[in-house]
């Protein structure tokens, strides 16, 4: 067990190499499985080969079943090997509070806190499985998963019936991606790098800024319809356009998956790691740390931990409104996103500050793709099968603040530059933006189950 | 006289390093003071001289205002519209016609703005690059600032906004449009370029303004304001802030990245005049505040007969302040613009055009919501929605016809027909009744 321990230590570093050695490596220690004591010696020279021969962009299929872990290193490897993991205790605390004391605020903020270090481990145990997936499957499952905390709040809320919190916190979470992670990986990476201009794939950025553009079509034609009253049948002919739109949208995500894998030679060589790579690629090693079935295991409690939490989360939104003075609009389309993406975001900004800001933009820019074409879609359809009525129209406000928002982001993109000032011109954009919802509410004739009184 | 013809000498294009300007200022300095001295002698006087003696006589004290007077206001053709002001101000005694009023200080004001600019320029010679930077930042657009300074002390917040929005749209559309446009006359055979990074960045900018205007407009018009009308004053209040912060972070990022064209880019105000620096520093101080207090007194006529002279031409107030006022305000910059694109100097032309857009829309508009706010007047982002619209779908004509780096005189030809558009919607425009505070109902 302890050479296991050792083993893994080894394999912690950084290695960017072909992919060729690496299939027959794997193979060996396929074999060496069985044996895992024996083979400890042996492993460790064929890590140092390992080293040699990884690539960064490369992960193709490896076929490779890894040493199963006793379930003690499996927690330790999962639970203790992060700082953020500190953060943990908050979320039973919060079931404690609101058991205890009921204080809506209270659980609600413990509940945002817990739920940061579970949406970091979430993302870990998605790019470990994808090691073992192969190149396909892996970008599928970053492409699931990578946002699946968003998706599991928001699939709590359209039950409960909060389409609006649904809706904002969606949008909440594209507006951070594009503004604040991206301008804060950009900032600290010009700050670092103050005398070169870094530059980024411009094809990839052009591509998925063509992507968000398409989604605010998706988005901007129902809520256009609706407040014109221009409909056929008002209120349901949006519904009915929101919902086929969706399915065009879900149609067009997959379009890109497929047009990535394919051409991922030809475009996206000089380092994207956008969907066909674990979107939080962190400092971690390449090589998994934990099996296969380890990590499914470990996104299943994960994912049930972080759905119990949102729970809680959802049910306390209204409470901690009141309770915090603020709209709900603002916890929706600001707060909460936050805490979603705590851990893309300090990803994005570590790997800006390494000189790797394709890594940066995948996971920023990526993540925005991802949710703009897939999660709001996708919440859709799963409010259709559930019958709900969640559309796309996200009233004015919202959509022009979208629309504003991409244009902003697709223009400073398009040059494939990035310094210090735009960094800091996005972060001030998400300023004005969050102050923008600090003062918005819903009128009452909008939302079903929110409250329609000013918040003094 | 022969100082006379020593300057005329002078008059020539000049564009040299800037280190042998401040040696021969240092010399006219001291010819300035002593006129009848050989200025040839004066040239070998000055080589031994180390700046310090000032040869004062009552007698070239006054031939030192005279030169001054002669050359800050007789030198430029413009300055034939000069008599305008006083004449506005004898009308409005006189007769109280507003519309004749209104138009006499458009046109005297003209010339006050040109020389201003002038006076702003000569200042930068004597401060450096960095201060001298600031100070066209600043006192590039005093003109429409103090007119709308004024505008905004009677209360006429709409016409505030309107005569900035409008000096905006100008600015983008018509002196770029024009400055393309002659410049691709003139250069039929080859396509004119321009740095490409500049116009980016300023586009950005001009993006990120929108922004900040249009979610206080889309917030009061969706009515989904916490508190309707306070909440989107504070929120224009606390996004004006952040837009200066932007602009101070954007001279700050202009100002450390210097690069061979931004040299260019920073004597962008520098017009038809050589590159030397006529008047002393204290000549364009004075000379500086003399015209600022010239403008204020002709602003605080113009703005007090702006409504009168709506009712008078049978005008919407829209159209005055989107169309008229800033063409007055940028009569000057237009002029310099179309001079330098004929010249092939391009990206001067659009810094002066770019430039100023951005300036105003990031630190005008900004600061005027600031002022209004220490005022205690309730000027805010929120454009209306037709204004903002205009400005959004403008920003991005403008923006993508820049992206590319390159100008001929079609898409100058596009940008001036654009102009027309925009002047024709504000012909036809007026606000609604429940938007202005003292706007005439016709």
């Amino acid at each position: 067990m302890d050479d296991n321990s050792t083993t893994m230590a080894r394999v912690h570093s950084h290695v960017e190499m072909g992919s060729l050695e690496q299939r027959s490596v794997l193979e060996f220690e396929d074999e060496s499985l069985v044996s895992p004591v024996s083979v400890a010696a042996k492993a460790h020279s064929n890590n140092a080969a390992l080293r040699r021969s990884i690539s960064a962009a490369r992960l193709d299929d490896f076929g490779t079943k890894f040493t199963s872990n006793s379930v003690l290193d499996s927690i330790k490897i999962v639970v203790f090997s992060t700082k953020i993991n500190l953060l943990m205790p908050f979320g039973p605390l919060a079931i404690l509070v609101h058991k205890l004391s009921g204080h809506h605020g209270w659980v609600f903020f413990l509940s945002l806190v817990g739920i940061i270090p579970l949406a970091e481990r979430l993302g870990y145990a998605t790019e470990q499985l994808a090691f073992f997936t192969g190149a396909t499957v892996g970008g599928l499952l970053n492409a699931t998963f990578g946002n699946a905390t968003e998706l599991i709040i928001s699939i709590y809320a359209l039950k409960t019936g909060m389409i609006r919190v649904v809706q904002q916190s969606l949008l909440g979470s594209i507006l951070s991606n594009m503004l604040l992670v991206l301008g804060c990986a950009f900032f600290s990476g010009g700050i670092v790098f103050t005398n070169k201009e870094q530059v980024f794939n411009k094809a990839a950025a052009v591509v998925n800024s063509g992507l968000l553009l398409m989604a605010v079509m998706g988005l901007l034609f129902p809520a256009t319809l609706h407040f014109t009253h221009t409909e056929v049948h008002f209120g349901k002919s949006e519904l009915a356009l929101s919902r086929f739109s969706s399915c065009v949208m879900l149609v067009a995500y997959a379009a890109y998956l497929f047009f990535q894998l394919k051409s991922q030679k030809i475009l996206y060589v000089p380092v994207n790691e956008g969907e066909s790579q674990p979107e939080g690629s962190t400092d971690d090693e390449e090589a998994p740390e934990i099996s296969k079935w380890e990590a499914i295991v470990w996104l299943s409690i994960l994912t049930a931990w972080i759905s119990v939490l949102s729970e809680y989360l959802v049910d306390a939104i209204e409470g901690a409104s009141d309770a915090l003075k603020m709209p709900i609009a603002f916890i929706s389309v600001i707060l909460l996103p936050i805490v979603g993406n705590a851990a893309e975001h300090a990803s994005a900004i570590m790997f800006a500050m390494k000189d790797k800001l394709d890594i940066s933009l995948g996971v920023a820019i990526g993540s925005s793709t991802q949710i703009a074409m897939f999660g709001i879609p996708f919440c859709v359809v799963v409010g259709w099968i559930m019958g709900r009525p969640m559309d796309l129209n996200f009233q004015l406000f919202e959509t022009a603040t979208l629309f504003i928002t991409v244009l902003v982001v697709a223009f400073l993109l398009q040059d494939g530059t990035s310094n210090y000032f735009k960094g800091l011109m996005l972060i001030l954009c998400y300023l004005i933006v969050a102050a923008s919802f600090f003062v918005h509410i819903d009128p009452a004739s909008v939302g079903e189950l929110n409250p329609s009184e000013p918040v003094k | 006289m022969d100082y006379g013809s020593q300057m005329n000498g002078i008059q020539s294009h000049i564009e040299m390093e800037v280190l042998d300007q401040r040696s021969t200022h240092d010399f006219e300095e001291e010819s300035l003071i002593s006129p009848e001295r050989d200025p040839q002698k004066t040239h070998s006087l000055c080589a031994s001289q180390s700046g310090g003696s000032q040869v004062c006589s009552i007698n070239t004290l006054r031939n030192g205002v005279f030169m001054s007077i002669k050359i800050v206001i007789f030198t430029t053709k413009l300055n034939l519209l000069m008599p305008f002001g006083p004449l506005a101000i004898l009308v409005h005694k006189f007769t109280g016609h507003r519309g004749w009023v209104f138009f006499f200080c458009l046109l005297g004001i003209a010339p006050l703005a040109e020389r201003l600019g002038y006076a702003t320029e000569q200042l930068a010679f004597y401060t450096g690059a960095t201060v001298g930077g600031l100070l066209n930042a600043t006192f590039g657009n005093a003109t429409e600032l103090i007119i709308s300074i004024y505008a905004m002390k009677r209360g006429m917040i709409r016409v505030v906004q309107q005569s900035l929005l409008g000096s905006i749209l100008s600015n983008m559309l018509l002196v770029l449009g024009c400055a393309f446009f002659s410049g691709g006359i003139v250069f039929y055979e080859k396509e004119q370029v321009f740095d490409k990074a500049n116009a980016g960045v300023n586009s950005g900018l001009l993006l990120m303004a929108v922004m900040g205007l249009l979610f206080p407009a889309v917030l009061h018009f969706t009515h989904t304001e916490v508190h309707f009308g306070k909440s989107e004053l504070a929120l224009s209040r606390f996004s004006s802030c952040v837009m200066l912060l932007a602009y101070a972070a954007y001279l700050f990022f202009q100002l450390k990245s210097v690069r061979p064209n931004e040299e260019g880019s920073q004597i962008e105000e520098s017009s038809d005049d050589d590159e030397v620096p006529e008047i002393s520093k204290w000549e364009s101080i004075i000379w500086l505040s003399i015209l600022t207090c010239w403008i204020s007194v002709l602003s605080e006529y113009l703005v007090g007969t702006i409504e009168g002279a709506s009712t008078d031409w049978k005008i919407p107030v829209s159209f005055i302040s989107v169309i008229l006022l800033p063409i007055v305000g940028n009569a000057a910059e237009h002029a310099s613009a179309i001079m330098f694109a004929m010249k092939d100097k391009l990206d001067i032309s659009l810094g002066v055009a770019i430039g100023s857009s951005t300036q105003i829309s990031m630190f005008g508009i900004p600061i005027c919501v600031v002022i209004g706010w220490m005022m205690g007047r309730p000027m805010d982002l929120n454009f209306q929605l037709f204004e903002t619209a205009t400005l959004f779908i403008t920003v991005l004509v403008v923006a993508f016809l820049l992206q590319e780096g390159t100008s001929n005189y079609f898409k100058g030809l596009m940008l001036i027909l654009c102009y027309l558009i925009v002047a024709a919607s504000f012909f036809v425009h007026e606000d609604p009744a429940s938007v202005g505070e003292k706007q005439p109902q016709p």
